[in-house]
C-alpha cells in the first residue's frame, strides 16, 4: 500500500469537512429559502430538523461498509452522491423536491465513521487519540465554517452554493478514490473484512463496553448537536430582559445574541476536539488511573479513565447550567457555556480515542454503532428540556434521570481487567465471534 | 496513580505537527469566543457572520 498515513489523515479530514459543509448547508440558506417559498416557522422546522433524519441509520450502515468495502470506495460513494444531488437541487424549482433532494444531500453527515474507520486502520495505539481527534474536530468545523463563510461568499443565491458544494465534493470524491487506502497493512484490511458480517454486527452491538461508550457519545457529541439546536431558544426565552439590557433590541437583536452563545459553546465543543484525543494519548502515555472501580490493568486502562472523567464533568456542567440560569446571571451561565462545550470535546475525543482499541477488527462497525445510534440524542434531549416546568431545570433532569445511570453503566461496563469486549448481553461465542 | 500499562512512547515526525494543528485550533476557539463574548456583552453586535 503506497501511501502514509499522513496523507491519509487528510484526505479523510478534507473528505469529511467538506461532508459537514454539505451537511449543514441546507441551514445557511433556510431564510433564503423560506423567503422563495414563502415557508411557515412549521416548514422551517421541518427543514432544520431533517438534517439529522437519516444519521442514526446512516452512521451504521456507512461504519459497516467501510469494514466491508475499505473507507476509501465508501467515502467516494458517499461525496459523489451527495455532490451530484447538490448540483440536482440547485436547478430545482419545485420545493418538496428540493427538499427530498436537501434530505439525501444530508447523508454526507454519516460519513464521520467512515474516516474514523479509515484513520483508525493508519494510525497506532499510542497516537490514535490525537490522530481521530485531528480528524473529527478538524472536519467538525466544516459545519461552523458553511454557517459563517456561505451566506457571506455566495448572499442569498443558494443555487450557486449547493452547485459549487456539490461539483467539489465530486472532485475529493475521485482524489478519495485515486490517492485513498483502506489500511496500513493488507493484514489489518483483511481483518476489517472478515470481521464486518452480521455475526460481527451482532457481537459488537451486544457488549457492554460499546454500549456504554454509545451512551458516552450520547452524552457528548448527542448532547452537542441537540445544544445547538435548543440553546439560541433557551437564551432568547430564559434571559430575555438581561440581553436586552445588554443594548439588544427587538427579534433580530435577540437572535444574535442568543445565536452567538449558542455559536460559542458549539466552536469550542469542535476545536477542543483534538486536545480532547491528545489529552488521552497523554493519559495513556504517563498511565494516569485515578478514578475507582475502572480497570487500571488493561492496555488502554488510561484512556478509560479520561473519558470517564470527561462523563463526569459533563454530568457536572449541566448541574451547572441550572444552577446558573435558576441565579440569573447572563455571565455566569455563559461562563458555564464554555466550560460546558470544552467538556463536551472531551467527551467525544475521548470516546473514539478507545473504540478502535477496544475492537480492532471491526472498527467500521463499532464507530457506526456508537457514532450513529448516540445522535438519536439530539432528537431525545430537547423534549426532556422542552417539557421541564422551568426552563432552566431541564439540564438537571437530563442529568440526574440519564446521565447519572450512564455514567455509573460506564464504570460497571470499565470494570473488566481482561477482554471488557469478552462481556455482553450473552456469551460471545454464542454471537460467533471469540472476543 | 500510576498504571502498570505505563511505556515509553516514541513519535514519529508528523505527531509534533499534530500537536500545533491542535494548539492552533484551541487558540483560535478561544480567539473567537472571547471575541464573539465581547461584542454580545458590550451589545456591539455577535458571533462573527451574526452581525
Amino acid at each position: 500500500m503506497n501511501s502514509n498515513k499522513v496523507e491519509q489523515l487528510v484526505i479523510a479530514t478534507v473528505g469529511f469537512f467538506w461532508c459537514f459543509l454539505m451537511w449543514f448547508s441546507t441551514a445557511a440558506f433556510s431564510p433564503s429559502i423560506a423567503a422563495k417559498y414563502n415557508l411557515s416557522i412549521k416548514d422551517l422546522g421541518l427543514l432544520a430538523s431533517s438534517a439529522i433524519w437519516m444519521a442514526p441509520v446512516g452512521r451504521i450502515v456507512a461504519g459497516w461498509a467501510s469494514d466491508r468495502f475499505g473507507a476509501p470506495r465508501t467515502f467516494a460513494c458517499i461525496l459523489a452522491g451527495c455532490g451530484a444531488v447538490s448540483i440536482a437541487s440547485a436547478y430545482t424549482t419545485s420545493y418538496e423536491l428540493l427538499f427530498a433532494e436537501r434530505v439525501i444531500v444530508a447523508i454526507a453527515g454519516v460519513s464521520f465513521v467512515v474516516g474514523i474507520q479509515h484513520v483508525a486502520q493508519w494510525f497506532d495505539s499510542h497516537e490514535i487519540g490525537t490522530a481521530e481527534g485531528l480528524y473529527a474536530g478538524t472536519g467538525n468545523v466544516g459545519a461552523g465554517v458553511g454557517a459563517l463563510l456561505l451566506p457571506r461568499i455566495f448572499g442569498t443565491d443558494y443555487h450557486s452554493a449547493f452547485l459549487w458544494l456539490g461539483a467539489i465534493a465530486l472532485a475529493i470524491a475521485a482524489w478519495y478514490l485515486v490517492r485513498g487506502s483502506a489500511a496500513k497493512t493488507v493484514e489489518r484490511r483483511s481483518a476489517a473484512r472478515r470481521g464486518s458480517d452480521w455475526r460481527g454486527t451482532i457481537f459488537v452491538w451486544s457488549r457492554f463496553i460499546a454500549i456504554a461508550l454509545m451512551f458516552a457519545y450520547a452524552m457528548s457529541f448527542g448532547l452537542e448537536i441537540a445544544m445547538n439546536a435548543w440553546l439560541p431558544g433557551y437564551f432568547t426565552r430564559g434571559f430575555h430582559d438581561a440581553i436586552l439590557g445588554l443594548g439588544f433590541s427587538g427579534v433580530a437583536g435577540l437572535q444574535i445574541a442568543a445565536g452567538t452563545f449558542a455559536a460559542v459553546e458549539s466552536f469550542n465543543a469542535s476545536l477542543f476536539r483534538p486536545f480532547a484525543g491528545f489529552m488521552s494519548d497523554l493519559f495513556q502515555r504517563k498511565g494516569w488511573t485515578p478514578l475507582p472501580f475502572i480497570a487500571k490493568e488493561l492496555p488502554y486502562a488510561p484512556r478509560l479513565h479520561w473519558l470517564g472523567i470527561a462523563l463526569i464533568l459533563i454530568t457536572l456542567a449541566m448541574a451547572g447550567l441550572t444552577v446558573a440560569g435558576l441565579s440569573g446571571s447572563l455571565p455566569w451561565s455563559v461562563a458555564v457555556l464554555v466550560a460546558f462545550g470544552i467538556f463536551l470535546s472531551f467527551g467525544t475525543g475521548g470516546t473514539f480515542a478507545l473504540v478502535p482499541l477496544l475492537f480492532p477488527d471491526r472498527p467500521g462497525i463499532a464507530a457506526g454503532f456508537i457514532g450513529g445510534v448516540s445522535t438519536a440524542g439530539g432528537i431525545v434531549y430537547p423534549l426532556i428540556f422542552a417539557s421541564s416546568a422551568n426552563i432552566h431545570m431541564g439540564y438537571f433532569y437530563v442529568a440526574l434521570y440519564l446521565f447519572v445511570p450512564f455514567v455509573l453503566f460506564y464504570f460497571w461496563a470499565a470494570r473488566y481487567e481482561r477482554h471488557p469486549e469478552e462481556h455482553g448481553l450473552f456469551e460471545s461465542g454464542l454471537a460467533g465471534q471469540e472476543a | 496513580m500510576m498504571s502498570p500499562v505505563e511505556m515509553p512512547a516514541v513519535h514519529e515526525p508528523w505527531y509534533k505537527y499534530g500537536i500545533a494543528v491542535l494548539v492552533l485550533e484551541m487558540a483560535i476557539a478561544i480567539a473567537v469566543s472571547a471575541y464573539s463574548l465581547y461584542m454580545t456583552f458590550n451589545g456591539l453586535g455577535g458571533f462573527p457572520g451574526k452581525h
